[in-house]
């Protein structure tokens, strides 16, 4: 078995890093699974990996092919669609600045993309909605605050967690700038006040609900791992503090007992990025992947890899002191 | 690439449903010759042709009260294979949890099928096709949807017994939400909200129609289902080959009027049966399995009298 090879690359070097090589397609871009066709979102997680090696690394020139498919498919409105030849652009639009940004810096395909990213907002929290919303909804199903908002997965749909910290980590190199078409900063400052009130009691995220019919719902470690990062960047106001706080116990508590290759990547990313002490965890994603693989599945590899990476720096919280 | 949607015949021109009902006490009972057995009954026509089981794997509970218990899979798996089918793959893409693996791993699904590589797809990172939706009900149209699906000769839609705080119940056509592909839609698949949950039920189910149902109700979820009910012993496994007269014969199990809830009132327009006089048990009677299950208090209206 490959993973019994024992050297002293870690883990992701010995078996993440070359399965992922081995799943971009000749259009630079990497499909969910090997063999899939090309897709925006795993070509993000996919360039990301690969930008964290370094220049000098035999596969670093991967991620250039790697944006040279992003390019391709950014759409005339700044934005990423969730399906190549769709019109319409979608949350992976932040992933796609976070890819590109990392391989290229500021270009205006990026302003144009985080231009869209601004004008984005979710179906849920304009006036008539809410009048409707108190008219006929069921308050006492979810109880949370719906005129903060954040970013959906499809147009015109309500706010979640994830697509609203891709969107804030995307928007970060842009806070301050005057050269948006909407104000960066108030719609960074309302997504950020939507997710400490989306954090579920005792800290952690699920995808969006804190509770359901009074019951407090279960974070996840994916969500949690997002919103942290996402938040990091606002650390010194009271309420990010205190759901930073709360957040990071929860999730040094989940990772021990992570069973997925994703959410123990990324908790360990998470808790790195934030100083935390973090245990090793190459023979764990090794047992886990002895197990199925990691069902084959890009993201996880990408994630794995960054994992054993040095954080890099649109996750480091203390490298935006903007606020 | 191209995908043949299933027919849609209206109630007057439809036979009588069959659905079975048969007793299980716990998950220790031998599985494998209940399904083999009942599976037999229905002389499926799947000798061949490759079976695509949907379970409903919605979340990382060890005490399989949320998700569909890995045996009842696994004997489904079993028993689908003696009938001749030529594969037979495991497949879910949950709702609420990206890392599909983490939710596997708890579930202990590796334990009853052996490794998932190659036995288990995750519908959210599926391939994609585009396609037009049969029905109009709700405002979706189309979606992308998942090619293994698509591709799959046998559709076997298997949920778990359980209310549903937005829908009223979750069972085999409210679990075809799952081949919805997260990739697309996201963690939750907001959008079929968005458009309506009983409309896109209908919409999904007359586009994708599972061919056959398994409803593992041996521990089902009563209360603030989905995933924050309470587990409700009821001891049953429900069978079908018409999935609108299995999840009315499953509400009927669970002490609720089909009619009465609204995504099982449009299926019965254009998909299946729901009355009862429409549907042949085979096995247990409803009278003598029913168990009244608790709902949450928009739903209070969907218990019959009775219970």
């Amino acid at each position: 078995m490959r993973t019994a090879l024992a050297t002293d690359a870690s883990f992701a070097e010995r078996v993440c890093l070359p399965d992922l090589m081995a799943a971009q397609n000749p259009d630079g871009g990497w499909g969910f699974l090997r063999g899939q066709d090309s897709a925006i979102e795993p070509t993000c997680w996919a360039v990301l990996a690969v930008c964290g090696l370094g220049t000098e690394h035999p596969l670093s020139r991967k991620k250039l092919n790697g944006a040279h498919f992003l390019r391709q498919q950014q759409l005339s409105d700044g934005s990423w669609p969730l399906v190549a030849g769709e019109e319409t652009g979608t949350w992976v639009t932040a992933l796609a600045c976070l890819a590109l940004q990392a391989i290229e810096g500021a270009t205006p395909e990026l302003d144009a993309a985080r231009n869209w990213l601004c004008g984005s907002w979710p179906g849920e929290g304009g006036i008539w909605w809410r009048i409707r919303h108190r008219l006929f909804g069921q308050p006492q199903l979810i109880a949370q605050d719906h005129r903060l908002r954040g970013w959906s997965w499809t147009p015109g749909t309500s706010s979640w967690v994830e697509p609203t910290a891709y969107a804030l980590l995307a928007l970060r190199p842009a806070r301050g700038s005057p050269s948006f078409l909407l104000s960066v900063d108030d719609r960074c400052n309302l997504a950020q006040e939507m997710l400490c009130n989306r954090m579920c009691a005792g800290g952690g995220w699920n995808c969006g609900n804190p509770a359901v019919y009074g019951t407090a719902g279960t974070p996840l470690i994916g969500p949690t791992c997002w919103a942290l990062l996402a938040l990091g960047e606002f650390r010194q106001r009271a309420d990010v503090s205190r759901c930073l706080s709360d957040g990071l116990a929860w999730l040094e508590r989940a990772c021990s007992e992570a069973q997925g290759p994703g959410s123990l990547a990324l908790a360990h990313l998470c808790l790195k990025a934030f100083g935390r002490s973090a245990s090793p965890i190459d023979s764990r994603l090794s047992e886990i992947y002895d197990h199925n693989r990691f069902l084959g599945q890009v993201p996880a590899l990408a994630w794995a890899s960054l994992a054993s990476q040095p954080v890099p720096r649109w996750l480091q919280p203390a490298s935006f002191e903007s606020n | 690439m191209s995908y043949a949607a299933p027919s849609i015949m209206p109630s007057f021109q439809r036979p009588r449903s069959h659905v079975a009902i048969r007793s299980a006490s716990s998950y220790d009972v031998d599985l494998g010759k209940i399904l083999s057995e009942t599976l037999a009954d229905f002389r499926l026509d799947v000798k061949g042709k490759s079976v695509l089981l949907k379970a409903n794997f919605v979340g990382a509970d060890p005490n399989h009260v949320m998700n569909t218990h890995p045996g009842v899979v696994a004997a489904a798996r079993d028993s689908f294979l003696c009938l001749g089918a030529s594969t037979v793959m495991v497949a879910e893409g949950p709702a609420l949890e990206r890392d599909t693996e983490a939710i596997l791993e708890a579930i202990q699904l590796r334990e009853y099928l052996g490794p998932l590589d190659g036995a288990f797809v995750d519908l959210n990172v599926d391939d994609v096709w585009p396609v037009a939706l049969r029905t109009r009900a709700s405002s979706l149209k189309r979606l992308y949807l998942p090619a293994t699906v698509l591709r799959a000769d046998f559709v076997v839609s298997m949920p778990k017994l359980k209310t549903h705080h937005w829908a009223g119940v979750t069972l085999s056509l409210k679990n075809m939400f799952g081949i919805v592909p997260g990739h697309c839609y996201g963690w939750p698949k907001n959008i079929l909200h968005w458009a309506g949950i009983s409309k896109s039920i209908l919409d999904l189910n007359s586009t994708v129609r599972p061919d056959f149902a398994i409803v593992d109700g041996i521990v089902g979820m009563e209360g603030n289902g989905p995933t924050q009910g309470q587990p409700k012993a009821s001891g049953v496994l429900v069978m079908g080959d018409d999935p609108v007269a299995v999840d009315a014969t499953c509400a009927r199990v669970m002490g609720l009027v089909p009619d009465r809830i609204d995504y099982l009132r449009r299926a019965a327009l254009l998909l299946g049966n729901i009355a009862e006089d429409k549907i042949e048990h085979i096995g247990e009677s409803v009278a003598r399995v029913m168990q009244p299950f608790a709902a949450v208090p928009e739903f209070e209206h969907l218990k019959a009298k009775s219970s």
